[in-house]
């Protein structure tokens, strides 16, 4: 990688001034899973890594009953997964957490990490590929000779990327917002279901609605009917180490058997976690046993779908996920790693 | 033993970069060395833990990778970013004028026939320095058209790899009308197209050298390498020294399974800057780089047509073979592969890529057709009603395989576990089935190393010879089988590898290192023994021939003893050395395996998880069980990868390769391990043989009839990924007219 200049400011302002002044070659870095990685592939050049580890307001997870779960953006993945609130009350995000990378990216690997991190096309990544995330005039995944069978079905053009975040889709199910800090727009609270933008709608040399300086302090997860009965679950080709072929988190909210509510929020097909709106509509207010129900909005998840020449298999696989993931939650209010619906339940 | 013949002229199998040929030779069949009754060994045969293995888990083994030396250069290459292309202009100045950067090679209008072929490369002080400056090197490049995939090779009007054009055809073998008549007659007939990827080698090291050259006449090159004589004469020839003036080391090696024999790329770069700057150079490909330069396994194309009577006897086959080598040759035995068929037309090419050349791997042309005949074996087994097993046994003659057609049957419980037909299992998305295939590989060894036991007057007992360790644990056997013939325990002798001083050695390919070197470790220790009688028989006032060592001791017949120190004390100052030669009837030739493998297929997602692989193979005498079935498990987990996940994934729009890295190529890691049975079949009897290859051979073939026995989706494109598998799926379902 090129030689750079780390530094480790001790608080939010000194690291938002220090990203704010290195201009767009400086970059926050928590447990540097991805950034050193985006470094060593010279996929974007970065002089200045603003190291954040040291700024003790961004640690720590903290339950409160009426302000509901904050995990700080350096947390660790691993201190999400084995954290005991969260997996009693908030499974899906323990069970996403686990569904992350290996054991030791999870134990470097951090919240704010998870959500700001570059997509993983193998074009983008490519330092001989200058595509439309660098710059470039053309998409490489797009054409049906190209090898896109790990793009979008949903959401994509005229960039195919799908987002890797696994914590996003379960963060966005159960209503978390996060917090930014920085640049020259002041300290705001986002819904991170408005965090992420779309190729065609936001910059497409970007993911996020975060501006220069901008960084994530925290995500706050309410108390919410949601909660408890959630879950995350993920198709991969490698168990071991591997990103989402598809993904689905899903959260009821249930009185006595009927659904009230329901989020269902798709990772690895999409741009950016991808709500099912239609998937949802098809559930809300029927009863959690209506399995008819449930195969409707199995359906009804990828009735948008666009797949290029290669993945089409996502269609069927990203509506036996919901199917599963929603017979997961209808049957009750689950804990992560214990319930024993199916196996493993993190895993699909 | 009186009247035997002294001097005989026989048959021994030689292999020379992985193939194998036989060749006569001239041996003197005196008594000598014999391993003797299995039952009385001590050590062989045994299972031994590694005996470097704790050096290894705690990083004190040093690895090529490790070597450190005084005024080191660390070397780069610059890769070609253009799978073909020519080298208009290359200016190196802003890299030479980086401070540290001690020398630059520019490969000035070169032809570039590979992404990854070399450009340039640069030496200096540390190796983030030497990254600069093959990144400050300007490359005009005059970018010509590609061609990466087979289909776009084959086709019309396709850019030319070589001026002789993409292929290069064999004569083909058989009568095709003959052929076609008879498969007309067949009871039943399948065909399909068959497709597996190139598999990457994917060695925990890379391939590198460290070369200690300073100007002189002398140099010793630390080589990650198969064959640690073979680098001597390399080296000499790139240096332009004397071969007697270089020497090898190999203390520890990463992983080669194939790829690493000779000087190769980075040593043949290593040398030239070396030369340059007359300082040693240490040149390890990085991960990136050995995906693009260090080889792979030939990828496959085969269309094949098989027919059959109603019994099952295999009548006829159309066989049509495309080896898929990049710029190499490619490898691919001949179909049908293992089996027997009356009547067979087959064609063979090779068809070029501007991909690396392809090199041995594992069993180097086995996987690919065992894959597709396995495969197509059990679509006819399927047409014809019949079990796996039978259709198999209809067709092959060989006792072994029968026996052990057996012996992996009952292990993985066939008769109960296996659906009666593919895809007739239990109801719900979650199916398993069962898979079954057989291997076969020579591994026999002939005369090439030359080994040395020494044992001093202070109880020390050394091995040494310059064979390397290429991961299978020679160093652990070479001890044992000293170890033995003293009646030592295995601690107490100290085995020297890796050292091109230490005596000639065969390289490691073909799996033929233990059988080549066992048989002379054996005849060292044993010519040591008899001399080291001879001198300490006085002590005891016995005969030579009257003792025994045993048990740390070395004891006379008439139960008069010494401890192994106080015999060694009367060899009065002079050590005993003897050394040892490889000799007939100790090694053999000609492995047989079996393997079988469950699997679960979840007919949702299409996510394909194996339960239990049986292993059943033999190997003649088993030199040590735990290292044979760590080879076998290995072998095992390797074909696992080659059927579910691994592969070269190259674009074809810019030619370039998509995945140089171990998060987009996809070794299988721990959970995606089954249950392993590794069972070394027993029943032979025959001396040492070498089984690392065939272990690997069936399993893909064997896994794709599992998901087929349970889904009933057959896949003949690997990896068998989840996609290939839901579309199966919905093909099935269409056929049969249920809903997708």
């Amino acid at each position: 990688m090129n030689n750079f200049e780390l530094v480790h400011p001790m608080t939010v302002a000194e690291a938002s001034r220090l990203l704010v002044e290195g201009g767009d070659t400086s970059h926050a870095m928590g447990g540097g899973q991805d950034l050193l990685g985006v470094m060593k592939d010279y996929i974007r050049p970065v002089d200045r890594v603003v190291d954040l580890k040291r700024i003790a307001a961004l640690k720590g997870i903290s339950y409160d009953a009426k302000k509901g779960l904050r995990i700080g953006a350096l947390v660790t993945l691993s201190e999400i997964e084995q954290h005991p609130i969260a997996r009693r009350q908030f499974p899906a995000i323990a069970e996403a957490a686990r569904s992350i990378g290996s054991p030791q990216i999870r134990n470097v690997g951090t919240l704010g990490g998870n959500l700001c991190q570059r997509p993983r096309c193998w074009y983008f990544r490519n330092e001989h590929v200058r595509c439309l995330k660098k710059g470039g005039d053309k998409c490489f995944a797009a054409p049906d000779d190209a090898e896109n069978k790990y793009h979008a079905i949903l959401g994509g053009g005229p960039c195919h990327i799908v987002h890797p975040s696994d914590l996003a889709p379960a963060l966005i199910a159960l209503g978390a917002t996060v917090s930014v800090t920085g640049g020259t727009a002041g300290p705001r609270i986002v819904p991170l279901a408005e965090f992420f933008t779309l190729p065609s709608e936001g910059s497409i040399l970007h993911e996020t609605v975060l501006k220069q300086g901008e960084i994530v302090t925290e995500t706050v997860v309410p108390v919410t009917q949601f909660a408890s009965r959630s879950t995350y679950i993920k198709c991969r080709e490698r168990e071991s180490f591997d990103w989402a072929l598809s993904s689905v988190a899903i959260a009821l909210d249930v009185s006595g058997t009927t659904i009230r509510d329901v989020r269902i929020v798709l990772g690895g097909v999409a741009p950016t976690p991808w709500r099912a709106k239609a998937a949802e509509a098809a559930l809300r207010g029927k009863s959690v046993t209506d399995v008819v129900a449930i195969e409707a909005a199995a359906k009804a998840a990828t009735v948008k779908a666009e797949p290029l020449a290669q993945n089409e298999y996502k269609v069927a696989l990203t509506q036996a996920l919901v199917r599963r993931a929603a017979k997961m939650v209808a049957a009750g209010p689950r804990v992560a790693f214990e319930t024993g619906d199916g196996g493993e339940p993190w895993t699909a | 033993m009186a009247d035997a013949p002294t001097k005989r002229r026989i048959k021994v199998p030689k292999v020379v970069n992985g193939i194998e040929s036989i060749v006569e030779i001239e041996v003197d069949d005196t008594a000598g060395p014999q391993w003797g009754n299995r039952d009385q060994f001590t050590l062989i045969g045994k299972r031994l833990p590694r005996v470097d293995g704790p050096d290894k888990v705690t990083g004190r083994a040093r690895y090529t990778h490790d070597v450190r030396l005084p005024g080191l250069l660390y070397g780069r290459i610059l890769p070609s970013s253009h799978a073909s292309a020519k080298v208009a202009t290359i200016d190196t100045s802003a890299a030479e004028a980086l401070p540290g950067v001690r020398a630059v090679i520019a490969f000035a209008g070169k032809q570039l026939r590979y992404q990854g072929d070399p450009v340039a490369a640069v030496a200096a002080d540390t190796p983030e320095l030497a990254e600069d400056a093959i990144r400050a090197i300007r490359v005009k490049y005059d970018v010509q058209p590609h061609v990466v995939d087979v289909d776009t090779a084959l086709a019309a009007g396709a850019a030319s790899v070589y001026t002789a054009g993409n292929i290069r055809a064999e004569e083909p073998r058989g009568d095709a009308a003959a052929t076609a008549a008879r498969l007309a007659l067949c009871a039943a007939v399948v065909e399909g197209e068959f497709r597996t990827p190139m598999q990457h080698h994917s060695s925990f090291e890379t391939h590198g050298v460290v070369v200690d050259y300073r100007g002189g006449e002398s140099a010793t090159i630390y080589a990650s390498t198969q064959g640690t004589i073979g680098v001597v004469g390399d080296t000499a020839r790139a240096l332009g020294l004397e071969q007697g003036k270089v020497v090898c080391i190999v203390e520890h090696m990463g992983g080669g399974f194939g790829a690493k024999n000779g000087l190769d790329l980075p040593g043949s770069i290593a040398c030239q800057l070396a030369r340059k700057v007359n300082r040693p150079i240490h040149l390890m490909l990085t991960r990136s780089d050995e995906f693009l330069m260090g080889g792979n396994r030939s990828g496959s194309l085969q269309r094949l047509k098989l027919g059959a009577s109603a019994d099952g006897k295999l009548l006829a086959m159309v066989a049509e073979q495309h080896k898929l080598g990049g710029l190499g040759g490619g490898s691919q035995r001949n179909q049908p592969f293992m089996y027997k068929v009356e009547t067979v037309y087959r064609t063979m090419d090779s068809v070029h890529t501007n991909f690396d050349s392809s090199r041995a791997f594992r069993a180097p042309g086995c996987p690919q057709p065992s894959f597709a005949m396995e495969s197509i074996l059990d679509d006819l087994a399927a047409k014809l009603d019949m079990d796996p097993i039978a259709i198999r046994k209809a067709n092959i003659s060989d006792p072994v395989h029968l026996r052990q057609l057996d012996m992996a049957s009952e292990a993985i419980g066939w008769a109960t576990g296996r659906n009666k037909r593919p895809g007739s299992g239990q109801a719900g998305p979650k199916k398993c089935g069962m898979g079954i295939g057989i291997s076969g590989w020579g591994g026999g060894g002939g005369p090439s190393c030359r080994v040395t036991v020494t044992i001093t007057p202070d109880g020390a007992v050394t091995v040494g010879v310059g064979s390397q360790d290429l991961g299978t644990g020679t160093r652990t056997y070479t001890a044992a089988i000293v170890a033995e013939e003293f009646g030592l325990p295995i601690k107490a002798v100290r085995a020297n590898i890796g050292d091109s001083r230490l005596g000639n050695a065969n390289g490691s390919g073909g799996s033929t290192t233990a059988a080549s070197l066992a048989p002379a470790v054996k005849d060292a220790a044993f010519n040591a023994r008899v001399a080291f009688f001879a001198r300490v028989a006085p002590a005891l006032g016995a005969k030579p021939e009257e003792l025994a060592a045993s048990a740390g001791k070395v004891v006379s017949a008439d139960g008069k003893s010494l401890t192994w120190k106080q015999a060694c004390a009367a060899l009065s100052g002079t050590p005993v050395v003897a050394t040892g030669q490889w000799k007939i009837g100790l090694s053999d030739s000609g492995t047989r395996g079996v393997q079988a493998a469950e699997v679960e297929v979840d007919t949702e997602t299409g996510k394909v998880r194996v339960l239990r692989l049986v292993g059943v193979q033999d190997c003649g005498l088993p030199l040590n069980r735990l290292a044979v079935e760590s080879q076998l498990n290995g072998g095992m987990i390797q074909g696992l990868g080659y059927a579910l996940t691994e592969g070269c994934v190259v674009d074809k729009v810019s030619g370039l390769m998509l995945n140089t890295n171990f998060e987009e190529y996809k070794l299988p890691g721990v959970m995606e391990m089954p249950a392993f049975t590794p069972i070394i079949d027993d029943n032979d009897k025959r001396g040492v043989i070498g089984m690392a290859e065939p272990a690997t051979i069936p399993t893909a073939g064997v896994i794709a009839n599992a998901i087929f026995n349970a889904c009933g989706v057959r896949v003949r494109t690997l990896p068998i990924t989840p996609d290939k598998i839901l579309a199966g799926l919905a093909a099935n379902a269409k056929a049969s007219g249920g809903a997708a």
